[in-house]
Parts: C-alpha cells; structure tokens; sequence
C-alpha cells in the first residue's frame, strides 16, 4: 500500500517537474522572439527615413543641419553590431527624428504636402510598434523572471541553468526631455 | 487611493471568472426550476404518476443536465459559429480603403495592436459606413476576429485616441469576452424566450404565469441581471487592459468622453449587437442618471463612472479634460477664424480680406507692402511679421539660387549671390538693394560692360538734381532735417553711416565701417555707374549758402 502511494507521489513530483521546465523554456523562447520583433520594426524604420529626407530636403533649405544628423545617425544605426552600442544608435536617431518633427512644425507650406504627411503618419505609426515591441518585450521579461524566481520553480530553473535577461531600459541620456532645434540658418 | 491598471484588471478577472461559473451553475437551476415547473403542473407527465421532485431522484437530475447541457451547446453552437459573418452583413460593413489617410491610419493601428498583445490572434478590423462613433469586437468559434469602427469614429478621434479604443475591443476579443456574452446571451436567452411566451399566453398584462413557474421567473431573471453585471465588470477589464497596453489613460478617458456625447448608433446598431460596443448606443439621459435601478440593468457601465476611474490614474481634473476637448470641438464647429489679412497695394488702395494662403499667392506682395492684421489693427510692413516673411523665405528657396548668410534690412529675408560686373555681389531678390565688400566698389565702377536702361538714366538725373536740392535746403535751414532711421549692417548689425558717395557724385549710400561694405539701395549701384562713366556732376548754379551765413 505504502509503495503505491510512494509510487505516485514521485511520479507526480516528476510530472510536476517536466511541467515547470517546459513552461519556463516556452517564457524563454517568447522573450528571444519578442527581442527580434523589435529588429523588424527598427529596419521598418531604417527603409523609411531616406524617403522622408529626400521629399522634405526641397523645402527646408535651412534646416541641413537638422537633416544632415538625421541621415548620419541612421547610418550609425544600420552599422551598430554589438547591442550596447545599437541600443545607443538607435536613441540617437529617435532623438533626431524628434527635432526634425519639431522643426518641419515651422514650414506650413511643408506640413500639409501629401507625401510628406503620408511618410510622417508612416514614421508615427513606426515609433508606436517600436515602442510597443519594447513594452511587449519587457512585459514578457517580467513574466520569464518571475517564473525563475518564484520558490518552488526555483530550483528547476537552477537545475537547468536557466539563466537571466536584460530588460530593455532607456539610456541617461533619454530620461531628460529632448530638446527641438528650432535654429532657422542664420550663420 | 487610485487603482493601478494592473490591480484593476487582476480583480475584474478573478471576479468574472467566479460569476462566469456562477452563472453557467444558476443555468442549471434555471432548468431544474423550469422542468420542475412542468412537473407541477402536468404531474401525470410521460410515465410518471406522483408529483416528485426531482431533487430527490438523483437519475433524474443527470437525465436533465444532460438534456440541458446538449440544448446549450446546440443553441450555443448555432448562434456562435458564424456570428461574425451574420455580424457582419448586419452592420453593412467593409474593409478599410489602403488609399484612404485614415483608413491607413486605422491599418497602422490595428497593425501596432498586434504587436503590443504578441500576435496572439490575428484580428482584421472594418469599417462601418455611419456618421456614428462607436466600435464592436465580434469573435467566434471559427477563430476569426474582428472589430468594426464606426466611420465618425475613425474621422473624429485623433490618433491616441483611436489607439486606445481599438486596444479596448482588442482585449475583449483576446480575453474571449466576445464568445463568453454570447453563450450568456444565447443560454439565457432561450429561456428569456420561453419566458415570455408563457407570460404572453395570458390575456392580462400582469403576471399571466402559472405559479409553479415562478422559481423559473426568478432564476432567468436573476441570470439576466447576473449577465448584465459581468458585462459591466467586463467592460471595467477591458478599459484597463487598454491602458495596460498604451500606458495612456488620459486618450482612453478623452474617447470615452467624445463618444459619449455624440451620436453612439442609437437605431443603426440593432439592439441585439449592443453588448459588443464600446459606449452602449442605448445610452440615453435617463440612463446616465446614475440611479441603481438604471445601473443594475445596463450592459455597460455609466460612462462618467469609467472616465472618472481612469482620471484617476492620470492624475488628471475631469474639468481640464472638459475645457481641453471643449475648445477642440469648438475649432471643430467653427470655422478655424482665419486672420484677416489686408495689404495696401501699389496704388495705395487696401485690398483684403485675404487668409493666409490667398496672401500668400498674391504677385504683388514684397517683404516692403504694408501689411494690416486683422484681429489687432496693426499696421507693419510684411517684413515685420514673423509669418508673412516667411511666405517670402518659401518663395526664396523656391527659386534656387545661391544664398549668403546676410539679410536684408528692409525685406529680412536673405540675400543672394549674384554676379555683377563679373563680381559677387548681395542682392536681395525683393527690394533688389545691394550689398558690396569695399574692396569690389571700384572694380564695379571702373566696369563698363553693363548697359543701362533710359529709366535708370533719367532716375540718376532726377535723383541728382533732388539730392542737390535738399543739400542746400538743409545748409540754409541750418537746421537738421529728418532723416530716415539708419539701417543695420546685413552683416555685423551696426549701424550704417548714411552719406552720398562723394559731393561730386550726389548718389546716396549706407557704409558700416566696421566691416568695410556698402549697402546700394535698389538702381542706386547702376546710377553711380551710370553718372561716373558719363561724368555727369551736378550743375554749377547752385545757390551758394555761404553769401548768407
């Protein structure tokens, strides 16, 4: 009788561990696949920079400065291997994406061309998957850590090497407010 | 204490998933109540010969939960395999236009949404053609998903706003909300029907119902009420999940509140489809009396409710939202006040009222016309004001030519590089003065290549003589005469020294001594030209002042 109950007793604990490993490999897998979906939405953005700058460089004579650190931070950006360093470019360029915007509210004329008003909602509406790939990804972040950690499942994660993820944070110098670059060229 | 959006949508959820099973248990009860009922009141039914209840036969009870699980299924299963398809037709709906900017935009949003919930199901969104503003998630047993917007909607909301209410229908589909209301809809429903065929059946408006069935009145009408509260929990979830994914509590609540006070599809979207839509279309004043009565039988929340909840976790005022969409919808009805505009033309007659754009394309318009604003009654030269000059900026880029880093002290706008006698010189393109390094004057003048028109001939004579005039009228006078205000370097911004080029040469120039250039009025470079190649000096009888001093 005793043998029985023993019996089930380490089968369930064995049945309990093969649960707990294969759900915490499933919450590993979905943070790794959730941090390539941001890489889809940043080369959404890669493609669709150098058009905005070419329709809006007729207008805005004055403003090459802004648009020259526009298409050199994106070069950057493309160019970025190790993740520190994408992580920063890619700031860098959502910053000077930022003036740019800030900037072409000073040319009417610019504003309401059809082109331009296409590629801006295209350019808003890529910032928002971005932002949103990252809120994905943390949320996901979160729930993989918590998993890990949690008492009983902790020491299946220890077992089997289940390490730790970086959550996605914003750099220093993102947490100021950006500043728009409204210098009209006056040299 | 305000909630967070996480607290809140953790409570709705263990709350409706305890009432949901609550729910499916009084459905048996409501059968049990029913079948007892016909009991009672045909006790010689099928085979039985003595009223009993059935709860003291236990074969009896699993016969009848069988029997009313397989209706359940079978009513349940109709109704939902193909509701989105039936749904659809109902509200003559459509697939958005990829050419249409806000049907893009709607696109690009539904597109973020499935990013935001991890693509957990792929939802496609229509649009309703009505002035309405709402929104419905439908989904169905087949797997598909779909959240139809109202075309008011779509065209009134700015874009958080929109963001918001889609992430709202999005987490009812997700959640499996949508399939939930409809087995609530569709269980009870049966027996709502039945219901009222038993009471219609009697002559009297009153109860026309056989007491026996009086436990089964009771139980569908408290399920009725039990569905309708798990209806409002739900839409309390969903308003949090929405924020949970946009992180903006304050558009959900400008949404809510616009929606609210326009046209929600009363009479368009039928009564059957209210459940699904985000503000209740049959929301009426008296509803959002608040009153309890009104509460426990709506299937939504009292709007105000929902907005407050979230105001509260943005920290905002419910009267700063007010004012901010109230002046919003104003801009909407009113026609933006475009500023008047008035421009004295050149032969000084005031032409107006002209909004900005038709200023804008007027030929005759220089940075020099005097220019009145209609609000203020000011007067100013076009080049004073900051948004009409830049009308003239526009136009300078248009034309493509080089620009220097100078600005013109009259037009303000910059100066070009042109080629003058083979030389660069500063030209401004509207009053067409001239700006001139010292180095390059004598170049200029020793050129004779440029040809000049009778006019500038006739001028440099006429200015001559006139200059000529007003040396001795202000010797005699002794006085100083009123000059015009000295005018700025384009280059260092000091003040240039008025003076004629030479008293042989009576032509009037701007020097600035601290960087050695000389500002040519318009044709004032030409006449110089002209009158030193042709050595024109002013004419010797002149009145000679000294005989009076």
């Amino acid at each position: 009788m005793v043998n029985w109950i023993l019996l089930t007793v380490i089968i369930l604990f064995l049945l309990w561990m093969v649960f707990i490993y294969n759900r915490l490999v499933a919450l590993r897998n979905e943070v790794k696949n959730a941090w390539h979906q941001i890489d889809v939405q940043l080369k959404r953005r890669y493609d669709l920079i150098p058009n905005l700058v070419t329709v809006v460089k007729g207008y805005m004579e004055f403003e090459r400065d802004t648009l020259e650190r526009v298409t050199a931070a994106r070069t950057r950006a493309i160019s970025a291997v190790k993740i520190r360093d994408k992580a920063i470019a890619e700031d860098m360029l959502t910053q000077a994406l930022e003036g740019l915007f800030a900037v072409m509210e000073n040319y009417p004329v610019l504003k309401s061309n059809e082109n331009v008003m296409q590629l801006q909602e295209e350019l808003t509406s890529t910032e928002n998957r971005i932002a949103f790939a990252r809120q994905l990804y943390n949320d996901l972040v979160a729930n993989y850590m918590t998993n890990r950690e949690v008492f009983p499942d902790k020491i299946i994660a220890s077992l089997f090497a289940f390490s730790c993820v970086e959550y996605f944070s914003a750099e220093k110098s993102d947490r100021s407010l950006p500043v728009a670059d409204i210098g009209i060229g006056t040299k | 204490m305000p909630l967070t959006f996480i607290d809140i949508e953790k409570k709705k959820s263990w709350r409706i998933t305890v009432l949901f099973i609550f729910l499916l248990f009084l459905y048996f009860c409501t059968t049990f109540a029913l079948v007892q009922g016909f009991l009672f009141l045909f006790p010689y039914a099928i085979f039985l010969l003595n009223p009993i209840f059935i709860l003291t036969e236990p074969r009896y009870l699993l016969v009848i939960i069988a029997i009313s699980f397989a209706l359940a299924v079978i009513h349940f299963w109709f109704s939902a395999f193909r509701s989105v398809r039936v749904v659809m037709d109902n509200i003559n709906a459509s697939p958005p236009d990829p050419e249409d900017g806000l049907h893009r935009r709607l696109m690009n949003i539904m597109e973020e949404i499935h990013i935001v919930t991890g693509n957990k199901r792929k939802i496609k969104c229509v649009v309703i053609p009505s002035l309405s503003m709402n929104a419905l998630a439908v989904a169905d047993l087949r797997g598909e998903a779909v959240i139809a917007v109202t075309e008011g909607l779509v065209s009134r909301l700015s874009r958080p706003q929109l963001e918001s209410v889609m992430a709202h229908e999005a987490h009812h589909i997700l959640t499996g909300d949508c399939l939930e209301t409809s087995i609530a809809a569709g269980i009870f429903g049966m027996y709502a029907s039945a219901l009222e065929k038993m009471m219609g059946s009697g002559e009297e408006d009153s109860l026309g119902l056989h007491p026996s069935f009086l436990l089964f009145w009771i139980l569908v009408k408290l399920g009725n009420l039990l569905s309708m509260f798990i209806s409002r929990e739900r839409e309390y979830r969903a308003d949090a999940a929405s924020v949970r994914m946009t992180r903006n509590p304050l558009s959900m609540a400008e949404a809510l509140y616009i929606i609210s006070r326009n046209w929600t599809g009363t009479g368009f979207i039928s009564s059957g489809l209210e459940m699904l839509c985000i503000v209740s279309p049959q929301i009426t004043s008296l509803d959002e009396s608040e009153g309890w009565w009104a509460d426990l039988f709506s299937t939504h929340p009292p709007v105000n409710k929902r907005i407050e909840i979230l105001l509260r976790m943005a920290r905002v005022d419910i009267s700063t939202l007010e004012t901010k969409l109230n002046v919003e919808t104003e801009a909407f009805t009113q026609d933006t006040p475009e500023i008047p505009y008035y421009a004295l033309d050149a032969k000084h007659q005031w032409q107006g009222p002209y909004t900005y754009t038709e200023l804008a394309s007027l030929s005759w318009l220089t940075p020099r016309t005097w220019i009145g604003s209609g609000n203020e009654q000011t007067i100013m030269k076009a080049s004073e004001n900051k948004l009409i000059s830049k009308i003239f900026t526009n136009r300078l880029s248009l034309t493509g030519k080089e620009m220097s880093g100078f600005i013109c002290p009259f037009c303000r706008q910059p100066l070009t590089d042109v080629s003058y006698e083979k030389t660069k010189v500063h030209q401004c393109n509207f009053c067409g003065g001239i700006l001139v390094e010292n180095v390059k004057v004598p170049r200029i003048l020793a050129r004779t290549e440029k040809r000049f028109t009778d006019r500038v001939k006739s001028l440099a004579k006429a200015v001559i003589m006139d200059n000529q005039r007003s040396i001795a009228i202000k010797k005699l006078k002794g006085v100083g005469v009123k000059t015009k205000p000295f005018i700025s370097c384009p280059k260092c911004k000091n003040p240039m020294f008025r003076t004629f080029y030479s008293l042989a040469y009576l032509i009037e120039i701007d020097k600035c001594g601290v960087c050695n250039t000389t500002w040519f009025d318009k044709d004032e470079l030409e006449m110089l030209q002209y009158i030193i190649e042709n050595k024109i000096t002013p004419k010797v009888d002149v009145f000679d002042p000294e005989q009076f001093s």
